[in-house]
């Protein structure tokens, strides 16, 4: 567990990927285009020293992840956002059932995402029927400018969506997270526009509506939507790297999220293998206001703030107990196995 | 030929190559460079450093750009590239302008429909939205954007809701100093000097996007439009708006210069 100040700070990395981007799973242009992309955002906000080769980066295995998060990147526990793209890799880039290897392994460490494509009609809907059945799924990571066929995207406030919507009210699944923000190559810029989450977000006021990447380049837009409706969060990958190499961007970028999403209904993401918690978590959790920033944007970035979008925000998304939790892990499998049994011990909250 | 190659043209340092006679001359190529902006990041494409080459060749003059990514909005790319031609051609020493946008999934494309000068309409016949629709809606936000610094200036020289709603064109005067613009307040019996680059720059935007072309067009709106209430909580309200507008393309900007440093090798300070 991550300490600042002497205070412990239980980190919920909200956007963890395990993803297969190898040669062999790539069956379209567009799957070496995307990771290819991926990349670039990669080595763009990575300090040199911690940036990886293409060939780790293209699949980098469980192994690897769960020491990268835990022995080394202070997460306490990560959720799973998975990248279906069927038609641009055979097994697919990140699929629930490949984060299930490990979600599996692992499943107090980890929440595990479902997700729908509402051009998939009935079989669609199985298919979210089954990810509830076999995994208990408590969220969807929705990809709206997913490639199928001729389509190059669909909409969230369309009949269509609104049908798989109605399904996870049903079944109990009440994150939806919508990638929503930075273009990625080779996806179209227009089908990540944030303005459906609006109307979705209206209409099932019991979901919660994660839009990830806050919007990217239309962080304005999302702000409008949040500011409106309480049921809206935001995804702070993307944004968060902004504090190891851009730090007052940072601040900026807080001063306004603080401002019109508030400290409530932000959660933090590493966007892991894009970028890694072991120098993410300490840039953001040293982040702080200047006087003239405090002053003009009128809101604290200060601990208590920083905690709730470290993990208390995502933990009352996904009923996770903070308390129960840090008992837990003073002996499970991943503290055994790395020696973090003692930083969940009461002792180091003193 | 003479050629530079960025990240030189951006630094402004001179051709080092051979000095075949020409009558353009690369600075002043340089200069019209400067007028085309990105138009979702609001700055020059000469301080971005999409610039990679400028060829002179006697009165023809190739211009190659990169930009920070190969999957940048082929709109964006299309209206930088016609900038790019239009501004050169303006140089009376030039007879003949080509353009080339390399390492863009669209760069052929674009090259060859802005150097035949085709619409972009008709080289992407399945873009949803028309070239001119989408230039008006960035315009629009890069205006509101702009807004936030002038505002800000005037509220800082003193200036009050009630004062700065109502200003009109003609209440500005940007050649009082070279560093320095008038604003005239309470009828004309005030007149306040403040710093001259933000209203410079956010009037320049203001004629672009047609809100302020007459003398007593108002010089302000809202997002939509409208003219700013002075009551100090509406003003306030849209000042932090046209603030997030502002940060919104400071970000983004941020990612393109992120994404342009690993991919291009260009540096930013």
């Amino acid at each position: 567990m991550y300490t600042h100040d002497g205070e412990d700070v239980f980190v919920i990395d909200g956007h963890i990927h395990l993803w297969d981007a190898t040669k062999e799973n790539i069956i379209h242009e567009g799957g070496e285009q995307f990771i290819q992309c991926f990349y670039d955002y990669h080595t763009g906000f990575t300090p040199e020293e911690e940036q990886w080769d293409m060939d780790t980066y293209r699949h980098y295995g469980t192994e690897r992840m769960v020491q990268d998060l835990f022995r080394d990147g202070y997460v306490d526990m990560g959720i799973f956002q998975p990248t279906y793209l069927t038609d641009f890799y055979d097994e697919g880039f990140n699929t629930t059932d490949q984060n299930a290897e490990l979600a599996e392994q692992y499943p107090e460490r980890f929440v595990l995402n479902g997700s729908f494509d509402p051009r998939d009609g009935d079989e669609g809907i199985e298919h979210l029927e089954r990810l509830k059945d076999d995994y208990d799924v408590q969220g969807v990571k929705l990809y709206t400018a997913e490639w199928r066929g001729d389509s190059k995207g669909w909409r969230l406030d369309s009949d269509e969506a609104f049908r798989f919507l109605e399904k996870c009210a049903e079944l109990g699944i009440e994150n939806i997270h919508a990638h929503k923000g930075p273009t990625i190559r080779p996806l179209n810029r227009d089908a990540f526009d944030v303005r459906d989450v609006d109307d979705a977000a209206t209409s099932f006021p019991d979901l919660n509506f994660i839009v990830e990447h806050v919007g990217f380049p239309r962080v304005d837009d999302f702000c409008h939507i949040a500011t409106q409706e309480t049921n809206v969060y935001g995804g702070l990958a993307v944004a968060a790297p902004f504090a190891q190499n851009r730090p007052r961007k940072f601040a900026e970028m807080m001063g306004e999220l603080l401002f019109w999403v508030g400290e409530d209904n932000l959660l933090f993401g590493s966007d892991y293998g894009i970028w890694e918690p072991d120098w993410l978590v300490p840039a953001v959790m040293d982040a702080e206001f200047t006087k003239e920033e405090r002053a003009e944007y009128g809101v604290e970035l200060s601990p208590e703030v920083k905690r709730k979008i470290m993990g208390e925000n995502a933990a009352r998304l996904y009923d996770i107990d903070i308390e129960a939790k840090k008992e837990e892990f003073r002996d499970d499998a991943i503290s055994r196995e790395f020696g973090l049994g003692d930083t969940y011990e009461e002792a180091s909250a003193d | 030929m003479e050629t530079t190659d960025s990240p030189d043209v951006a630094d402004g340092a001179t051709s080092s190559s051979g000095k075949t006679e020409s009558p353009v001359n690369l600075d002043a190529v340089r200069e019209r460079l400067d007028r085309v902006h990105d138009p979702e990041l609001d700055r020059s494409i000469v301080e971005l450093q999409y610039v990679k080459t400028i060829d002179i060749d006697g009165r023809t003059v190739t211009v190659t750009f990169v930009l920070p990514t190969a999957w940048c909005s082929p709109a964006f790319a299309w209206m930088m590239a016609t900038g790019i031609r239009d501004e050169v051609s303006a140089l009376p020493a030039v007879s003949s302008v080509t353009v080339r946008l390399s390492d863009h999934m669209h760069g052929d494309e674009i090259t060859t429909g802005v150097n035949r000068g085709l619409s972009f309409e008709s080289v992407f016949e399945d873009a949803e939205d028309g070239i001119e629709a989408v230039r008006r809606k960035l315009d629009r936000k890069a205006r509101f954007a702009r807004q936030h610094g002038a505002i800000k200036t005037l509220r800082q020289a003193g200036l009050d809701p009630d004062q700065i709603a109502p200003l009109t064109r003609a209440d500005v005067d940007l050649e009082h100093r070279s560093d320095l613009a008038a604003v005239r307040v309470r009828d004309g019996a005030l007149t306040i000097t403040v710093a001259r680059d933000p209203l410079v720059d956010y009037i320049a935007k203001a004629r672009e996007t047609g809100l302020v072309t007459g003398e007593t067009d108002r010089l302000f709106a809202d997002r939509e439009g409208d003219p700013l209430d002075p009551e100090p909580e509406a003003f306030d309200s849209t000042l932090r708006d046209a603030r997030l507008a502002s940060t919104n393309i400071e970000g983004q900007a941020t990612i393109c210069e992120s994404l342009h440093e690993s991919r291009n090798g260009v540096e930013f300070d």
